[in-house]
């Protein structure tokens, strides 16, 4: 496996986290908000521990590649808003207002 | 030259004095806001306010024992939190207060007191 892009810094990784939760709390809909967050979070706690370059590489490119899928669906669900907030986000009233 | 003169000789312009009742302060002179251009007003953050925001935001991190949560706290070293846990925060508080923190600035908050000290000095935080 040729390593050509190179083993990804902790610093590198660390923001690509911080664009997926970026991008995360773009979506409209309180439910995708939530579980784009969470597998964020999950799979990037999930993969704290390889120590293997190949296979950081393998799983810093598909994490690249996902990215790219969140950014283009949050544009999608964007435009198809759902017209009701969920229970989940009444039930905490914003406390700030713009 | 000459008429020049001759037109502003002929011309009178009224002398207007406002009305009173007309302006917003009433006719009192009231001193300029310091930022008289900004779009959000004076309505800057106290630190104190500041302070109690960014601790509940940590404290309500499900990691965190919230009787260990300080001003002075470390993130990492002393609440036990890793770098993920170290980015996650930020997010929170960039939602909190409503602000978009550069990654460069972000990387460097690894403490309460600096997020404080940060989000306290950001023109924008609300």
């Amino acid at each position: 496996m040729s390593a050509a892009a190179g083993v990804p810094s902790r610093a590198e990784v660390l923001t690509m986290f911080r664009s997926f939760l970026r991008v995360a709390r773009k979506f409209t809909d309180y439910n995708i908000r939530e579980y784009t967050k969470r597998k964020a979070v999950d799979a990037f706690r999930q993969n704290r521990n390889l120590s293997d370059p190949s296979a950081i590489s393998a799983a810093f490119s598909d994490g690249k590649a996902q990215l790219e899928v969140a950014k283009r669906q949050a544009v999608i669900y964007s435009l198809y808003a759902p017209k009701l907030k969920s229970v989940m986000e009444v039930q905490n009233p914003i406390k700030h207002r713009n | 030259m000459a008429l020049r003169a001759a037109v502003l000789r002929h011309v009178r312009v009224p002398v207007q004095t406002l009305n009173p009742a007309l302006t917003l302060t009433g006719g009192k002179w009231a001193p300029p806001s310091l930022r008289w251009m900004s779009s959000h007003g004076d309505d800057h953050l106290t630190k104190s306010e500041v302070t109690d925001r960014v601790l509940s935001v940590v404290k309500s991190f499900p990691k965190v024992d919230p009787s260990t949560v300080t001003p002075d706290v470390n993130f990492q070293k002393d609440l036990g939190l890793d770098s993920l846990d170290n980015v996650e925060i930020v997010i929170a508080l960039e939602e909190e207060f409503k602000l978009e923190i550069p990654d460069l600035e972000a990387v460097r908050i690894d403490s309460a007191n600096l997020a404080i000290e940060y989000i306290y000095n950001h023109p924008m935080a609300s």
